[in-house]
């Protein structure tokens, strides 16, 4: 368990099933969430609780974040490691869409990123976010992401097309030393 | 006069599997495509009899792999439509000359222009996407020539010889092929020499 100030971030477990359905089941897509043909998926509470008790949730390194009340607030994770290229995906999942701008979305990061930097020694980290998540693409620009392109009309949902963005950030931000 | 070829798509049989297997052992895909050298030929033979499966023969498939043949010249390379969405209307294509002496010449910037078409007026897809070395000047040209736009561009992701390099990755909406292709009716009538020549001239970034 990582303790913050105002979070504390540990492993996630089956029992963390039900928080894990509530973001699935937002009403609106996640780019994290979307499979490699970039479509939604809607799992079952038991689908969930069976992934996140497979040593694969382990090894993919996917995080519960609690607020200091003990309430589970979101998700997060590395994935896609490439130890060749050392880099790997962040996954932000945030249950409100108001922790993005707060102490948690910034904790939540920091994380993330220190694990990636610190305990990995990755050189860059990436991020995605839909046009219809500029809570998370506020929350990465501000961590030091910047953006590497839009992917236009990958996703059609509720009637529209949606393009996805990637935010990269490398190990050491231009003008700052090691 | 438009430009003609004998070069054809057609599904892969079994006879082509020794062909492929060998296209994907080739240092050279696995520089501009993927792979792993240390792979063992049964692996890679397997992992070929999977893709080659699974066809345009299902009603909707997940990915439809097509060689280029030529009566004169026998098997040309291989067309790769991969993470097909039917809900999205999109893929993404590799592409992969496996006779060498043919991948600067019209056939191949012909093979990306007919798949393309065959993306989108067959399989009725809305986009189409490639991820591309920065190093592999020829192809992110040949795809810019057919209309896409280099959305994504990621620096030091891909590790070749020691040496970290750069990925863009490219979308084309139907609509912006709709367009090149009554801009450029007579299609592929040129010289692919002579295009990489003027889209260098029109965009001189060298795409190291």
């Amino acid at each position: 368990m990582t303790p913050f100030e105002h979070t504390l971030i540990r492993t996630a477990d089956p029992d963390d099933a039900d928080f894990l359905l509530e973001v699935y089941s937002a009403g609106r897509p996640r780019a994290a969430l979307l499979d490699p043909r970039r479509e939604p998926v809607f799992p079952s509470r038991d689908e969930l609780a069976e992934m996140l008790g497979s040593k694969d949730a382990g090894r993919n390194q996917f995080f519960a974040v609690e607020d200091r009340a003990g309430c589970v607030r979101g998700f997060c994770g590395l994935r896609g490691v490439s130890i060749e290229a050392v880099f790997c995906e962040v996954m932000v999942l945030l249950i409100h869409e108001a922790d993005h701008a707060g102490p948690i979305g910034r904790e939540t990061v920091q994380f993330l990123l220190d694990r990636a930097f610190g305990r990995m020694h990755l050189e860059k980290v990436l991020g995605t976010c839909l046009d219809s998540e500029p809570e998370l693409r506020a929350l990465l620009a501000g961590s030091g992401f910047a953006s590497g392109g839009v992917q236009r009309q990958v996703l059609y949902s509720g009637g529209d097309w949606h393009d996805i963005e990637t935010m990269t950030r490398p190990r050491v931000l231009p003008g700052q030393g090691e | 006069m438009p430009y003609k070829t004998d070069a054809y798509s057609r599904r892969a049989e079994r006879d082509d599997l020794d062909t492929v297997v060998a296209w994907m052992e080739e240092p050279d895909f696995q520089h501009f495509l993927y792979g792993d050298p240390a792979q063992s030929p049964r692996q890679v033979r397997e992992r070929i009899v999977l893709m080659l499966g699974r066809g345009v023969g299902h009603t909707m498939p997940g990915g439809v792999h097509l060689l280029i043949d030529s009566p004169g010249m026998g098997p040309i390379g291989l067309v790769s439509l991969q993470n097909i969405s039917w809900r999205n209307r999109s893929c993404s294509i590799d592409l992969y000359i496996g006779m060498k002496h043919l991948r600067n010449r019209t056939v191949t910037a012909i093979a990306v222009y007919r798949s393309l078409e065959y993306c989108f007026d067959e399989l009725n897809l809305h986009r189409v996407g490639a991820y591309i070395y920065a190093f592999n000047t020829a192809s992110w040209r040949i795809f810019e020539f057919a209309g896409a736009r280099r959305e994504l561009s990621l620096d030091k992701h891909v590790l070749r010889d020691g040496e970290l390099h750069g990925v863009y990755g490219y979308g084309l909406l139907r609509e912006e092929f709709d367009a090149v292709r009554r801009a450029k009716p007579r299609a592929a009538g040129f010289s692919l020499q002579e295009m990489i020549k003027t889209l260098a001239a029109e965009a001189p970034e060298s795409g190291g």
